[in-house]
């Protein structure tokens, strides 16, 4: 994957993110953690993965998305998803 | 009419109307462009954005009008963060909203998107449980739907658990929000909505021969009901006791109503209560200005009341309000805890031809104070539901 597509990916998850959880962009580092740094619960993992899928056009299976704890972890993880189809 | 009783209350004693056109949507399909719409409740006033985004429409009412009556019964001081306390709340519609917007997103026929939140967020408990997630009542939560009647019964059945010491406390009442395209367009269907849009504070006219139905209206009514001596014992205002509740099923037609069914509601109210007919000062109508319901009403009345039914005060708010369906019954007993309270019965307004079939003491001429030597001391507030589903509340001057 090419260093672009690498960082666009990126943006759409935290773009998704943002919009989704309602916090500022400059929060969001590779460490900051859904729950713990951004308040988020398990309805809001759902909504996130479910923007995910519509977004990358992937199918998240139910085991994966309580390994997204991390916006690093998200963005790793559609990475796979991607690199997998 | 407002938010909050400081601005209710006094807008319906001064017999103003809150009907208005309605404008967040297209209403050029329906024979009604006039409705009840909460255009003063400013919902970031109580919620941040990412609350918001959980919360229907009605649940943001339930949220607020619950957090409203528990500041001004001042509760807000943990006392409410207890398994003796607990919220039942009536609603006819639920998360009525929501429904329409994650159906068009399913769908397609709508700019929604699909949602991992539309379950918890138009379900119809979802407003009895997030005002207990707000307020942290951990006791009985309990949400009634029983159409026009919700509201009411919710606070009959809020009055049993405490009665039966199940709660000490329960916030109690009823919440709607129905005011949208499908509800407007399936009322349309059933030809009950009054179709005098011009002037919109104008159209609804209970008990008067040229009623031509009812105004769909939105909004909550909540009340804090405390078992008598804990009240005392914390020195709360008391604005009045509840004393009974009656409850009944015509069994005879989903929408035609039975004033048989009627009656014997007020009649087990006013057993309820332990007090007789002749007590009974006044009555808060259901009288949603359609034809049946209000000579109905008229009908059950007489049948409990004989001779002395032409001599009750009797009011219908609608006229001012709308029908806001599950949450009509709590408001109207609101109102007539506070006519009993501040002595004065708010107008049934719109008043304007005499119907031989409606021929009792509305209170058309305004409002109507009580000057002494006649004091209000109990009262009845009347709530019929679709399901023939009948509720009344006595309300009684705290001494």
């Amino acid at each position: 994957m090419t260093r672009e597509a690498a960082q666009s990916i990126e943006d759409v998850v935290k773009n998704i993110i943002v919009a989704e959880l309602r916090v500022d962009r400059n929060q969001l580092g590779p460490e900051t953690h859904l729950m713990k740094d951004l308040g988020a619960d398990s309805l809001d993992a759902l909504n996130i993965a479910l923007r995910l899928e519509e977004a990358f056009r992937i199918k998240i299976p139910d085991d994966a998305i309580p390994k997204f704890l991390t916006v690093g972890d998200i963005v790793k993880g559609v990475n796979e998803h991607l690199a997998a189809r | 009419m407002g938010v909050g009783r400081d601005a209710v209350w006094p807008a319906l004693v001064s017999g103003r109307s809150g009907i208005k056109r309605i404008e967040d949507f297209d209403t050029s399909n329906l024979k009604t462009n006039i409705a009840g719409v909460c255009t003063d409740f400013r919902p970031e006033e109580f919620f941040d954005e990412r609350e918001l985004a959980r919360l229907d429409r009605v649940s943001q009412f339930a949220i607020a009008a619950s957090q409203m009556a528990a500041s001004e019964a001042g509760l807000e001081n943990g006392l409410l963060d207890s398994y003796d306390a607990g919220v039942i709340l009536g609603t006819g519609f639920g998360g009525q909203g929501s429904i329409e917007e994650f159906c068009g997103a399913f769908f397609g026929y709508n700019k929604a998107r699909r949602s991992a939140i539309a379950i918890p967020k138009s379900m119809y408990n979802a407003s009895s449980s997030n005002v207990a997630i707000r307020l942290k009542t951990r006791g009985p939560n309990i949400t009634i739907t029983t159409a026009c009647s919700s509201g009411a019964n919710a606070i009959g059945h809020a009055f049993h658990q405490i009665r039966y010491g199940h709660a000490e406390r329960m916030i109690a009442g009823g919440v709607d929000a129905p005011v949208t395209p499908v509800v407007m367009d399936a009322w349309k269907e059933m030809r009950v909505l009054s179709t005098k849009n011009d002037p919109p504070e104008r159209a609804c006219k209970p008990f008067s021969a040229n009623r031509d139905g009812f105004v769909l209206a939105e909004g909550a009514g909540v009340v804090v009901l405390e078992e008598l001596s804990a009240a005392k014992a914390r020195g709360a205002k008391i604005f009045a006791e509840v004393i009974g509740y009656g409850s009944t099923a015509d069994a005879a037609h989903i929408t035609y109503p039975d004033p048989e069914g009627e009656a014997q509601a007020i009649l087990r109210a006013i057993k309820d209560a332990g007090v007789s007919p002749s007590e009974i000062d006044h009555i808060s109508a259901h009288g949603t200005a359609t034809k049946l319901n209000d000579a109905s009403e008229t009908e059950a009345i007489k049948r409990v009341f004989g001779d002395r039914a032409f001599e009750i005060p009797i009011n219908s708010i609608k006229s001012m309000i709308g029908h806001s369906m599950g949450a009509a019954g709590a408001i109207e007993f609101i109102a007539s805890v506070l006519a009993i309270a501040d002595q004065v019965i708010p107008p049934t307004v719109n008043y304007e031809e005499k119907d031989p079939q409606c021929d009792l003491d509305y209170v058309t001429e305004g409002a109507r104070r009580m000057n002494g030597h006649v004091a209000l001391r109990t009262a009845i507030s009347n709530s019929f539901g679709f399901g023939g589903n009948n509720a009344v509340l006595v309300a009684r001057a705290y001494e």
